[in-house]
């Protein structure tokens, strides 16, 4: 998976439900932009730098994120690795059963293009 | 993820032998009727169930290597892990004890008998009322015992 399309997924996962407009308003992307970024036109650096400023403001909401990246960080230099993997496999179970939780996303565009 | 979540684990174990078709494993599990879709979709991805479009049944043809991953030891303990967790997250509607207790032997013994007859008591009350109670008013229960010194040098060492 290229850069664009993980950052567009993660964008999807923060803003499932956004429509081209929203996203377009978020982003300060034209609509008709938006809609070709999603169907796999290549990004600009610029438009891919906006992404990840959204991205990162919606995450920076949470405080929480900030203390889990410090724990991610200091636990890969002091955990073994059977319990680095005890711990990502926790973090996986947990966004297992809260993407149950949610409507379901696709991981290609095609729900951009619904959108 | 390794294993199953325990979503995943109580829809195969609400379909069991039977074909069901989505509403009667709604009604089973008590899920969200989105949440109960979305997994019935990722069961069927994985290849643990199959559908004919209506009904679902679990897949008579799971390869052994599928058994162990999602049986496996560390699959399940990681699920009991998740289960035990929003048991204790849980206000209201729940029992949870812990206790370091001094025990001489001879009270372990007695301890571990007891806890024998309990098991014996629930396996005769599933048994009893299996068939009548669905899966989402059935209750969590767990039980055990550790050394305490065994405990903390796992908590310190990890392994």
């Amino acid at each position: 998976m290229t850069l664009q399309q993980k950052t567009l997924q993660r964008y999807r996962l923060l803003f499932p439900n956004d429509t081209l407009r929203e996203i377009s308003a978020r982003t300060g992307i034209q609509i008709t932009r938006v809609f070709r970024l999603f169907n796999g036109k290549i990004m600009k650096v610029g438009e891919l730098e906006v992404f990840e400023k959204v991205i990162n403001v919606k995450i920076s909401e949470n405080p929480s994120f900030a203390s889990l990246n410090t724990a991610v960080e200091e636990a890969s230099s002091i955990l073994t690795n059977d319990e680095l993997a005890k711990v990502a496999e926790y973090i996986k179970r947990k966004i297992t059963a809260r993407t149950y939780g949610r409507m379901y996303i696709r991981t290609n565009y095609e729900s951009a293009i619904i959108a | 993820m390794k294993g199953l979540s325990s979503l995943e684990r109580i829809i195969l174990e609400s379909i069991g032998k039977q074909s069901l078709v989505y509403e009667e494993i709604q009604v089973q599990t008590g899920l969200h009727e989105n949440v109960c879709f979305n997994v019935l979709q990722a069961l069927v991805i994985r290849g643990l169930i199959t559908t004919d479009g209506v009904r679902y049944k679990i897949s008579n043809s799971l390869s052994p290597l599928l058994l162990e991953e999602i049986n496996g030891i560390a699959a399940k303990q990681a699920e009991s892990l998740e289960l035990m967790e929003a048991i204790l997250e849980q206000k209201t509607g729940r029992v949870f004890r812990l206790q370091k207790i001094a025990m001489d032997s001879r009270d372990e013994k007695i301890f571990l008998a007891m806890l024998s007859n309990l098991e014996s008591f629930l396996v005769d009350a599933h048994k009893k009322a299996h068939a009548t109670i669905p899966m989402k008013e059935r209750k969590v229960i767990f039980w055990g015992m550790g050394e305490v010194k065994n405990a903390m040098s796992q908590i310190v060492m990890g392994n």
